[in-house]
C-alpha cells in the first residue's frame, strides 16, 4: 500500500519542488540498496517541512536529492518549474548555487577561516562584488546574532554559535530553499531550541525550509511533518495552524 | 611486543601503498646516490695512497704567476735543475729523481710503433717511488740504460712478461738506443696520478749533450721531480724553506740590457703524492686531475638528495599522523608509555630504511659499473673491509631511520588519548606542523630549483665551449702530429708540399701550435720606453699556416716566402754564429690582437711596422729586433678554461711539431692519402693524425662527463622532491576533503577547486625560487669565472628553472586536485 500524497502546498502557494515516483538505488558489486523507493513529494513556496524517521530510512538521501547533491536513479524531480533529474553535474552545481542553502548537523565550517570568511565563502562563487559581499555578510551576522564573533575561528565558538554561523552562511546568498540536516543533532537542548526558533523566524519571514530531524519536539516547529520508513514516505500530517 | 610493532608497521605500510612507495623508493634513490658518490669520493681520495711510504714521497711543483698580468699557472712540472738544487739544499731529502716524457718510437723487427707513457728517469725511480713489481726488484733501475715495463706493456710488446734480460730498442732524437729490461712492474691501478708504461734510466746530461741549456734552464718546466724525505722529516719545514732557497739558488740572467730572475715569476712547492691528484696545480700533469670543489660539490648534492628523501619521510609521517592517532590513543589507554610509542615509531621508520637500503644496494650493483666506466674511475662495490661499504650502509640505515622517525615519533606519541577517542577527531593536528611541512617543502624545492639552474648553466657553458667562435675555422681540419721527431727535422716543408697535392686537400701548413696542442712557449719582448719585458707566446709557423688554419688577418700582411726578412729559420742543433747573425739582421713577425694590446696598441693597424726586441735566441747572444708586419685575429687554440694567449708568430722552415691539413673531400680518404704521403717520407716515425672534431671532443670529455653526472644527480633530486610533493598533495587533498566539500556545496566548480589547490602548492615553490635564485647565482658566477670564455649569467636559466619546478609541482598535484574536486561532496560532509 502506498500512501500517495497529492496535497498542494499550504495556502495554495506555488510549488517550489515536486517529486514523482522518484527512486534512488545504490549499487555495489554484490549488494543493491534501495534508499528511496517511489517518492512523491511536493513542497510549496514558504513551507517549513520536517522529515522524520529512524536511522537508515532514507531521510538524508532524500535531503541530498532535494539539494541536488545526489541524483535520482529514476523518477522525476521538478525544481521551481525545471526538471532537474538527469542534468549534468555542472548544471546541478549551478542550480544549487543559485537556489539552495545548506545547514548540517556537524556545522561543516572551514577551521582555517574566520566566522566572517566562512559566511563570505557562500558569496565567493556568485560573482558578488567585495563591497556588497561585506554588507550582506554583516547583515546576516546581525540577523543570527553572531556579529560580535566575526573575527573568531570556528574552534573558538560554542556548538550553538557555530551552528548560527552555518545558518548565516546558508542565508547569505538568499536561497529559495534552505535544507537543514539534523541542525540540532550536535547541540544541547538550550542551543537546539535557539536554532529552531531561528529557523522558525526565518520561515515566518518567507524562507522555504526542509529539515531532517530525529526530535519530535523540533519537528513541531515545522508546518508539515513527513514520516519515512525504508525509503518510503509513510504518512504526512500538517500541524494544526 | 616487537612482533606486534612489526606487524602493525608493515600493515600500516601495506594499507597506504602510495605513501609506502614514496617513502621507500625515495629513500632508496637517496641512498643509492649517497653510496655511489661515497664510492666515487673515496676513490678520488685514494689516489696514490696505495704506494708504500706515500706519506714520505713528494712532487716538486713550480707555480707560475706573471708579475705583468697576474695570470697564474700552477704546474706539476718543474725545471730539471730545480730538483737537483732542492736535493742539495735540504738534507731532509733522502733521494730525488727527475722524470720526463719523451714518447720515443719503439722499434722491433724493423717495425716502428709509437709509444705512450714511456718515461725517462735520471736515477733509480723505484728508490724514490717503490712501485710494486712482478719481476725484478727495486734495484732494477740502478744502472743507466736499464728499463722496466709494466706487465701489460711487456705482453703487448713481447707477447710475454718473461722478458728480463732482453733488449728493447727505442728511437729518440733520431738515434736508436738499446735498453736492457731489468724488471716488470705491476700494472698501475687507475687511482694514481702516474701514467707509466715503461721507465727508462738514461744518463740525462749526456742525452741532452747537444742542448745543455736545458740542464741549467730555470724557466724550462719540462719534467717531473719526485723526492723522498728521510723518515720523520717535516715536509712543512721544507715548504717553508723554499722561498729563501729560491733567493739563494736562482741566478740572475741577462739578455741584452734586460736583467731578470726565473724566481720572480715562479714559486716552488713540494706536494705530497697523495695530494697531487686533487691538488691546486693541474698544469703539466701526467694524468688529468680533479679538483676538490667538484668532489665536495658531488658529496653535497648526494647529501641533499638523501636529506630530501628523509624530509619526505618526516613530512608524510607527520602529515598522516591523524590516521594513526586512534591507534596511539588506544595503545596509551591500554597502558603504553610514551617511550614505548617512540620506540615503536622509530622502529617502523628503521624498517622502512632497511627495505629502502635493500633496494638501494640492488640499484648500486646495477649502476656502479656504467657509472664507473662513464667517469673512467675504478669503482667497485665491496661490502667488508676498510674499503667496504658495510659500515656506511649500516650507518645510513640507522641515521636515516632515526632521523626520519624521531620527529614523527615524538609528534605521534604526544596525542592525548581522551581527546582523540572522545572527539572522534581527525583534524588532531597542531597548526605548527603544517608550517614545518611548508618550510621543508620550500627547502626541498629551493634545492631542486638551485640544481636545475646549475645544470642549465653548466650545460649552456659546455655547449658554448664547443661552439664558441675560436677565431679560426675549426671544421675540416686534420691535425698531423709527431712532426717534431728528430728524423723529420727538415722534412716538414716537403711533407706539407706533398700533402697539398692529395685529392680533397685545400691547404696545409706547418706549426708549433694547433688545435688543443699543449706546448706553451713564451718569451720576453722589450717595448721601447718600458723597463720590463712583456711576456708573449712565441710559435713557429710557415707561410701555409694562416690558410690551413682558416685564421683572419686584421691588419698588415702574412708571411711571404719571397721575402728573405720573413724567414727566421735557424739551424738545429743551435749554432752561436747563425744566432748572432739573426740578432744582427732581425726579422719579421706576425702577432695577434691580444699581443698588439699587450705591446701597447689598441688599434692593431698601428702596431704594423713597429720594431721590438725579443728573446728568440740564447740570452747571452742578445735580443733579436723583430718588426711586426701583420696582426691576426685572436684565436683560441686551447680549452676555454685557459686564457687567450698573446702570440707572436715566427716564420721558419724547420722545427715544427704539427701539420695542419684543411680538406674538403671525404675525411677517410683524405686521411688515407695523407698517411700514404707520410709513409713515403718516413717509416721510422709512426703516423699520428686526428680530426679537429675528435680533438675538441677529447678536450672537453672530462668536463662533459662531470656536467652530465651533475645533471643526473640534479634530476634525481628533483624526482625525490616531486615524490614528496606528490605524497603531500595526496595527503592535503585528503585532509581538505571536508573544506572542498563545503566549497562545492556552496557552488564552487571543479576548476575553482583545482585552482585553489594549485595555488596552495605554487606558493611554496615561489618562495623556494626566491631562496634558490641568489644562492645559485652566486655559485654559478664563481664557477663561470673559471673559464676565460664564458656565457653571461642572464635571467633565462633562473626563470626557466622556476617555471619547470612550478610545472612539475602542478603536474604532480593535478591528478589529486582533479580527483578531489570531482568527488561528490556528500561523503565529505556527512561525517566528521
Amino acid at each position: 500500500m502506498k500512501e500517495v500524497d497529492s496535497i498542494v502546498g499550504n495556502e495554495g502557494n506555488r510549488l517550489m519542488l515536486s517529486m514523482r515516483e522518484l527512486s534512488r538505488v545504490y549499487r555495489t558489486d554484490t549488494v543493491e540498496t534501495t534508499a528511496l523507493d517511489g517518492i512523491f513529494l511536493d513542497v510549496a513556496d514558504g513551507e517549513f517541512v520536517a522529515i522524520m524517521g529512524p536511522s537508515g530510512c532514507g531521510k538524508s538521501t532524500l535531503l541530498n536529492v532535494i539539494g541536488m547533491l545526489d541524483s535520482p536513479s529514476s523518477g522525476s524531480y521538478v525544481f521551481n518549474g525545471t526538471e532537474v533529474a538527469g542534468l549534468t553535474e555542472s548544471k546541478l552545481a549551478d542550480f544549487r548555487k543559485r537556489n539552495i542553502g545548506f545547514i548540517f548537523q556537524s556545522f561543516n565550517l572551514v577551521d582555517e577561516l574566520t566566522v566572517r570568511e566562512n559566511i563570505e565563502l557562500a558569496l565567493l562563487y556568485h560573482n558578488v562584488p567585495a563591497a556588497e559581499r561585506r554588507a550582506r555578510v554583516d547583515e546576516v551576522m546581525d540577523k543570527v546574532g553572531i556579529a560580535h564573533r566575526a573575527k573568531h575561528r570556528p574552534s573558538q565558538l560554542s556548538g550553538g554559535q557555530q551552528q548560527r554561523v552555518a545558518v548565516a552562511r546558508a542565508l547569505v546568498a538568499s536561497p529559495k530553499l534552505i535544507l537543514a540536516d539534523e541542525p540540532t543533532g550536535n547541540l544541547d537542548t538550550a542551543h537546539g531550541e535557539e536554532v529552531m526558533k531561528m529557523l522558525q523566524a526565518l520561515n515566518a519571514e518567507g524562507s522555504t525550509i526542509v529539515m531532517v530531524t530525529h526530535s519530535p519536539s523540533h519537528a513541531d516547529y515545522a508546518g508539515r511533518v513527513v514520516n519515512m520508513l525504508d525509503g518510503r514516505i509513510l504518512v504526512e500530517h500538517r500541524r494544526a495552524a | 611486543m616487537w612482533r606486534n610493532y612489526v606487524t602493525v608497521g608493515i600493515r600500516a605500510l601495506a594499507k597506504s601503498r602510495t605513501y609506502a612507495f614514496i617513502n621507500i623508493f625515495g629513500l632508496a634513490m637517496g641512498m643509492t646516490a649517497c653510496l655511489m658518490i661515497l664510492l666515487y669520493v673515496r676513490y678520488e681520495l685514494s689516489y696514490d695512497r696505495w704506494i708504500p711510504g706515500s706519506d714520505r714521497i713528494h712532487q716538486v711543483q713550480s707555480w707560475y704567476k706573471s708579475q705583468e698580468t697576474g695570470q697564474e699557472a700552477q704546474l706539476q712540472m718543474t725545471p730539471y735543475i730545480s730538483g737537483k738544487s732542492i736535493r742539495d739544499s735540504f738534507p731532509q731529502i733522502e733521494s730525488e729523481v727527475y722524470v720526463s716524457n719523451n714518447n720515443p718510437v719503439f722499434s722491433r723487427d724493423g717495425q716502428a710503433t709509437s709509444t705512450e707513457d714511456y718515461l725517462w728517469v735520471d736515477g733509480n725511480f723505484l728508490d724514490v717511488v717503490p712501485l710494486p713489481m712482478v719481476r725484478g726488484d727495486a734495484s732494477a733501475l740502478g744502472q743507466v740504460n736499464s728499463a722496466v715495463l709494466t706487465q701489460s706493456e711487456a705482453r703487448r710488446r713481447f707477447g710475454t712478461d718473461d722478458v728480463i734480460g732482453q733488449t728493447m730498442t727505442l728511437i729518440t732524437r733520431g738515434v736508436a738506443r738499446d735498453f736492457r729490461i731489468t724488471g716488470i712492474l705491476q700494472d698501475l691501478p687507475r687511482n694514481s696520478h702516474f701514467r707509466i708504461n715503461s721507465l727508462i734510466r738514461i744518463d740525462y746530461p749526456a742525452y741532452l749533450g747537444d742542448t745543455p741549456d736545458v740542464l741549467t734552464c730555470w724557466g724550462c718546466q719540462n719534467g717531473w721531480v719526485y723526492v723522498k724525505l728521510r723518515p720523520g722529516a717535516d715536509a712543512g719545514a721544507i715548504e717553508a724553506g723554499l722561498p729563501a732557497w729560491e733567493d739563494r739558488a736562482i741566478p740572475d740572467e741577462t739578455a741584452g740590457e734586460a736583467r731578470f730572475n726565473a724566481g720572480d715569476d715562479q714559486d716552488w712547492h713540494i706536494v705530497n703524492l697523495e695530494d697531487v691528484h686533487l691538488g691546486r696545480a693541474q698544469g703539466g700533469a701526467m694524468s688529468p686531475g680533479n679538483d676538490r670543489t667538484t668532489i665536495i660539490t658531488f658529496a653535497i648534492v648526494a647529501l641533499l638528495i638523501l636529506g630530501m628523501a628523509v624530509v619526505n619521510f618526516t613530512n608524510l609521517a607527520t602529515a598522516r599522523a591523524s590516521q594513526r592517532a586512534r591507534e596511539v590513543a588506544l595503545r596509551k589507554a591500554l597502558g603504553a608509555t610514551r617511550r614505548q610509542l617512540v620506540m615503536q615509531f622509530v622502529g617502523e621508520s628503521i624498517i622502512v630504511a632497511v627495505v629502502a637500503m635493500l633496494i638501494a644496494l640492488a640499484l648500486l650493483e646495477l649502476l656502479v659499473p656504467p657509472f664507473a666506466s662513464f667517469l673512467e674511475a675504478d669503482l667497485q662495490v665491496a661490502y667488508l673491509g676498510a674499503d667496504g661499504i658495510g659500515l656506511p650502509v649500516l650507518g645510513l640505515v640507522l641515521v636515516v631511520g632515526i632521523l626520519g622517525g624521531l620527529y614523527p615519533a615524538f609528534f605521534l606519541s604526544r596525542f592525548e588519548p581522551a581527546s582523540v577517542l572522545k572527539a572522534n577527531k581527525s583534524s588532531s593536528e597542531t597548526p605548527g606542523t603544517g608550517r614545518l611541512r611548508s618550510a621543508l617543502v620550500v627547502a626541498q624545492f629551493a634545492v631542486s630549483i638551485g640544481l636545475i639552474i646549475c645544470t642549465a648553466i653548466i650545460y649552456g657553458q659546455t655547449v658554448y665551449a664547443r661552439t664558441v667562435d675560436p677565431g679560426f675555422r675549426r671544421d675540416h681540419i686534420l691535425q698531423v702530429d709527431e712532426l717534431s721527431r728528430y728524423q723529420l727535422l727538415d722534412k716538414g716543408e716537403m711533407l706539407a708540399e706533398r700533402m697539398r697535392r692529395v685529392p680533397g686537400v685545400e691547404a696545409a701548413g706547418l706549426t708549433t701550435i694547433g688545435v688543443a696542442t699543449d706546448n706553451q712557449n713564451n718569451t720576453g719582448v722589450m717595448v721601447p720606453g718600458r723597463p720590463d719585458p712583456v711576456t708573449i707566446g712565441i710559435y713557429q709557423v710557415d707561410e701555409g699556416f694562416l690558410g690551413a688554419m682558416g685564421m683572419e688577418l686584421v691588419a698588415g700582411r702574412w708571411f711571404d716566402a719571397a721575402r728573405p726578412m720573413d724567414d727566421m729559420t735557424l739551424p738545429y742543433p743551435p749554432e752561436p754564429a747563425s744566432q748572432r747573425a739573426l740578432a744582427a739582421r732581425g726579422g719579421n713577425i706576425v702577432i695577434n690582437e691580444l699581443a698588439a694590446r699587450r705591446l701597447g696598441f689598441e688599434d692593431p693597424a698601428r702596431a704594423v711596422g713597429r720594431t721590438f726586441r725579443a728573446g728568440l735566441i740564447q740570452n747571452e747572444l742578445g735580443l733579436v729586433p723583430v718588426t711586426v708586419i701583420g696582426v691576426v685575429r685572436d684565436a683560441r687554440f686551447r680549452s676555454v678554461r685557459q686564457p687567450m694567449d698573446p702570440i707572436m708568430f715566427q716564420n721558419t722552415n724547420t722545427g715544427h711539431s704539427n701539420i695542419i691539413v684543411r680538406f674538403n673531400g671525404d675525411p677517410a680518404q683524405v686521411r688515407a692519402g695523407i698517411e700514404r704521403v707520410w709513409k713515403g717520407v718516413t717509416t721510422e716515425v709512426p703516423f699520428e693524425a686526428e680530426f679537429s672534431d675528435g680533438i675538441m671532443a677529447e678536450l672537453y670529455e672530462a668536463e662533459d662527463a662531470r656536467a652530465q653526472t651533475f645533471a643526473a644527480f640534479a634530476m634525481l633530486a628533483i624526482v625525490v622532491a616531486c615524490l614528496g610533493l606528490f605524497g603531500l598533495a595526496a595527503f592535503t587533498a585528503e585532509r581538505r576533503t571536508k573544506e572542498i566539500g563545503i566549497r562545492k556545496v556552496l557552488g564552487a566548480r571543479t576548476r575553482d577547486i583545482v585552482r585553489l589547490l594549485a595555488w596552495q602548492f605554487s606558493k611554496p615553490i615561489i618562495v623556494a625560487n626566491l631562496i634558490a635564485w641568489p644562492v645559485a647565482w652566486w655559485m654559478m658566477r664563481d664557477w663561470l669565472n673559471n673559464f676565460d670564455a664564458r656565457i653571461d649569467l642572464g635571467p633565462a636559466p633562473f626563470v626557466l628553472a622556476g617555471l619547470i619546478a612550478l610545472a612539475i609541482a602542478i603536474g604532480t598535484i593535478a591528478t589529486h586536485a582533479i580527483r578531489v574536486a570531482r568527488a561528490n561532496p556528500i561523503h565529505a560532509l556527512r561525517y566528521e
